[in-house]
């Protein structure tokens, strides 16, 4: 159990929608408490990854459709708190990151319906590897609900520390062990 | 004369309240130990709950905002809108 009032913390993409659709009352009350002190802060690169999610959706939408896409971006950016923008503490850290594991730990995501691109799953792994750079260097716990991602950046970082002084190591909260 | 924190005279009003007595006698006791009078007590409870009221109001608003923006969408749009894009697979 993590307490919300030892923020703030920097969510995850993957963390934001985990915990906006849930519907476990405990972890509902969890997010309640958390923002009645803190906000969510998020990296651009979470931002990024949304909004062209929502424009894909918007694209690919009958037109009826459209209207609710459009309603639901902007209560996202309505809500949105602090953004942590990528500068050059992070960019370098995020470099290094890349250069220790410059493949994705897991294959491309696919069912039997959809599949995602080998260039989509290298995009995806970048975007990652500049969100644990933002949680290092803003030294905040990462919220994820992706650990098949960020538990790899986060093992590389220890064994490596000679290439993030006086940073690290990554602290990693998944999102199921919040309450 | 007190001053806001934008340096701005405070406007005040007097009125008559009803409170428990509990709260009250801690009140003057507050003020006693602090030599300040009991208006500047309550004020500054008052103050604190009203800071404590919004930010609850606040914190329920962005909740609201967060889940209006991820409701109405299937698991796979909800892929595409947490940065997996995926697209149909080609049938040979």
């Amino acid at each position: 159990m993590v307490d919300p009032a030892a923020g703030p913390f920097l969510f995850d993409t993957s963390a934001e929608s985990w915990l906006m659709r849930t519907t476990r009352s405990e972890v509902l009350n969890w997010v309640r408490a958390y923002l009645s002190s803190y906000q969510f802060e998020v990296s651009a690169l979470t931002v990024v990854e949304r909004i062209r999610g929502y424009s894909l959706l918007w694209r690919r939408a009958p037109l009826q459709r459209r209207k609710l896409i459009e309603a639901s971006r902007i209560s996202y950016l309505r809500a949105l708190g602090p953004v942590w923008r990528l500068d050059e503490a992070i960019a370098v850290v995020a470099g290094e990151i890349m250069a220790l594991l410059p493949d994705p730990p897991t294959p491309p995501r696919r069912s039997h319906r959809v599949s995602e691109s080998r260039q989509e799953r290298l995009a995806r792994w970048r975007f990652d590897a500049m969100i644990a750079a933002t949680a290092l260097v803003a030294r905040m716990p990462l919220i994820h609900n992706n650990a098949s991602d960020f538990e790899p950046v986060r093992s590389a970082i220890e064994q490596s520390p000679e290439r993030f002084p006086g940073l690290g190591p990554l602290e990693l909260i998944r999102c199921a062990s919040l309450t | 004369m007190s001053k806001n924190s934008g340096g701005n005279p405070i406007k005040k009003r007097r009125t008559t309240l009803t409170l428990p007595s509990d709260s009250l006698v801690q009140a003057e006791r507050i003020a006693r130990v602090r030599k300040v009078n009991l208006s500047t007590v309550i004020s500054e409870a008052l103050s604190e709950g009203l800071r404590a009221h919004a930010a609850v109001t606040r914190s329920e608003e962005v909740l609201n905002s967060y889940r209006a923006a991820f409701s109405g969408f299937t698991d796979d749009e909800v892929a595409i809108l947490d940065g997996i894009i995926l697209e149909p697979v080609k049938r040979h």
